[in-house]
């Protein structure tokens, strides 16, 4: 039996997905995590503690239980342990991309660079430290702007400002969330510095790939039918397959798989973010990793696979190009934040449940617990998922469905 | 079969009294096994809402409702409420053993003895529920429930040691509803 090394921060939305894809592939999975396993004790060999924030001595660790228990692959699921999945792969010769195409994925900066290196549509852009007084390089800002952290996920502390006085406010409020420990710890210099970019109009999507030797396969393109204009960029609806012109599609994917040449990735899960206008396809952001939250639950190849079987049974050699995704049309709805404060209740679940289409409604923050809204919030809500003939008949199950839900939220005292 | 102590009926009947439901029956069940003992849960049923596999107990002033699943192991059971310096509540002794199945008791005897104890240390546990044709049906509360990591527990802990244990054992199967865990170990959260 093949085994498989898997890089789970304890934080992740995947665990459950990828360990229920390595249980139906056969595969013997050992764990990757920064805290250690309730169980662990009970099954050695199956579990290993590692400091996600020092990578080199993670690797190390790594290498060394690789000298008992030999690893077939291994396979990060965020971008937590993607520096450190590829780092390890590298010290154990498995497959990997080059460690420095990882790390310009995990700077928005370098990231912004390379892309307009190589000739794609780039919107200007400027790298600011949290210790500039935004009121003096504001003189530097195109409007309207977005203001980016260099490492978070998810739209967190991304904004937009349309004038001088949002610049401000929105960098102060950036600076802010960067300060905070938990942010702060997860980089020390990325923290430090904020991109501000130009704002680009347009619709976005986001493509679901897998590089296979350098050849990217194109496994999901999903529209994003709410308008993304700001102030912030909570992300909601995600209907596959796209309804977009097929000239259109292939522009999408092209200025994709160019990226990730330019960036010189060539194995893996990417997941792309993109704006599509007049001018063509603008990268937002490109990322060595797989669709995050719940998202993957969306997808389905062949007979029935699971986007983490495709990324597991790709990390372990198998040819995984003859997969493609299902004919029906599927969606999911990342579930708006309405206000910040503690979730008391949600109502009419068995509604949007019965609603004709939809195949799972997942709430996943506990109740009792606080609810944060974007642009600080790090937790989903929950996960409305459809599944239909066509895109326009999974569009309107999900905002149907969500029509029926109300969250008794209690404002913080 | 059952037997209601004055003290626990009175009390009853004052909870149905105090919430204007006076025509309302008790129901009584099984909600669960752990450390040796039945766990139980006792609420009102509204008249005429009773399932009609219901097992009935006329207690006199009132009915008691148990389903068909919980009613065997209620047998001989004895309602008490209460009252001292500690504390009130309802308490149930019950004469029946949780299991009578040797591989149920053994499974139970390794939850109790062994599994439970460290996932006592996320605050968390798991209920035996059922084995049937060599799956082992289970709920995880307390910090398991919702936790992010619940599959790697369930999967590298739980179900690791119950097949070493009892190689007869196939699989485990978790019947727990995670969306309503109030206090999981571990939460997810964007990158």
């Amino acid at each position: 039996m093949s085994r498989l090394l898997l890089l789970l921060p304890t934080r992740t939305y995947r665990a459950s997905d990828f360990m229920e894809a390595a249980a139906r592939l056969g595969v013997e999975v050992v764990v990757g995590s920064e805290r250690k396993q309730v169980l662990a004790d009970v099954s050695p060999g199956q579990h290993l503690l590692l400091d996600f924030l020092n990578v080199q001595e993670a690797t190390r660790a790594i290498v060394a239980f690789a000298e008992t228990y030999p690893l077939d692959a291994i396979v990060s699921v965020d971008d937590d342990t993607i520096i450190l999945g590829t780092m390890a792969s590298q010290a154990l010769s498995l497959p990997h991309n080059p460690v420095a195409a990882v790390l310009a994925t995990r700077n928005k900066h370098r990231l912004r660079l390379i892309v307009a290196q190589a000739g794609l549509l780039s919107p200007p852009f400027s790298l600011f430290s949290i210790a500039d007084d935004p009121a003096v390089v504001v003189r530097q800002v195109p409007f309207p702007c977005v203001v980016k952290p260099l490492c978070l996920s998810a739209s967190r502390g991304v904004m937009r400002a349309n004038d001088a006085e949002q610049f401000v406010r929105a960098f102060r409020r950036l600076r802010a969330l960067l300060q905070t420990p938990d942010v702060a710890s997860r980089d020390r210099e990325l923290t430090r510095q904020i991109l501000v970019e130009g704002f680009i109009p347009g619709t976005e999507v986001a493509l679901e790939g897998l590089l296979v030797k350098g050849h990217l396969l194109t496994l999901a393109l999903f529209d994003k039918p709410d308008p993304l204009d700001g102030p912030f960029f909570e992300e909601t609806l995600y209907v596959t397959p796209s309804r977009l012109p097929a000239t259109v599609q292939e522009v999408i994917v092209a200025c994709t798989a160019k990226a990730a040449q330019a960036l010189g990735l060539r194995e893996g899960p990417v997941h792309a973010e993109l704006r599509v206008n007049s001018q063509g396809a603008w990268l937002l952001e490109i990322a060595a990793r797989s669709i995050g939250g719940l998202c993957s639950r969306t997808l389905r190849f062949g007979t029935g696979l699971s986007l983490e079987e495709l990324i597991l049974l790709h990390a372990m050699g198998a040819d995984v190009g003859a997969y493609t995704r299902e004919r029906q049309a599927a969606g999911v709805m990342m579930l708006p934040i309405p206000q910040g404060g503690i979730l008391r209740e949600v109502r009419g679940q068995e509604a949007a449940q019965g609603v004709p289409g939809i195949e799972e409604l997942t709430i996943t923050i506990a109740l009792g617990q606080e609810v944060i809204p974007l642009p600080e919030g790090a937790q989903y809500l929950g996960f409305l998922f459809a599944r239909a003939e066509t895109p326009e008949q999974v569009e309107a199950a999900l905002r149907q469905a969500h029509q029926h839900l109300t969250f008794r939220i209690e404002p913080l005292a | 079969m059952l037997t209601i102590t004055e003290a626990a009926k009175k009390k009853i009947l004052s909870v149905m009294e105090s919430q204007g439901r006076t025509d309302d029956g008790l129901r009584l069940a099984v909600a669960g096994r752990r450390a040796s003992s039945f766990q139980y849960s006792l609420g009102l049923v509204e008249a005429g809402q009773e399932a009609a596999d219901d097992v009935v107990f006329d207690a006199g002033d009132f009915k008691v409702f148990m389903d068909p699943n919980s009613a065997p192991n209620l047998e001989g059971a004895t309602i008490d409420y209460i009252e001292d310096i500690q504390g009130s509540g309802f308490k149930i002794d019950n004469p029946n053993s949780i299991w009578t199945d040797p591989q149920h008791i053994a499974v139970q005897e390794l939850f109790d003895n062994r599994i439970n104890p460290a996932l006592a240390g996320h605050g968390g546990f798991v209920e035996l529920l059922d084995i049937k044709d060599n799956v082992v049906y289970v709920r995880l509360g307390g910090g398991c429930q919702g936790c992010g990591m619940v599959d790697v527990t369930l999967r590298h802990g739980i179900e690791a040691m119950l097949k070493e244990e009892f190689p007869e054992i196939e699989r485990v199967l978790d019947t727990t509803d995670h969306a309503a865990g109030a206090n999981p170990y571990y939460q997810p959260a964007k990158g």
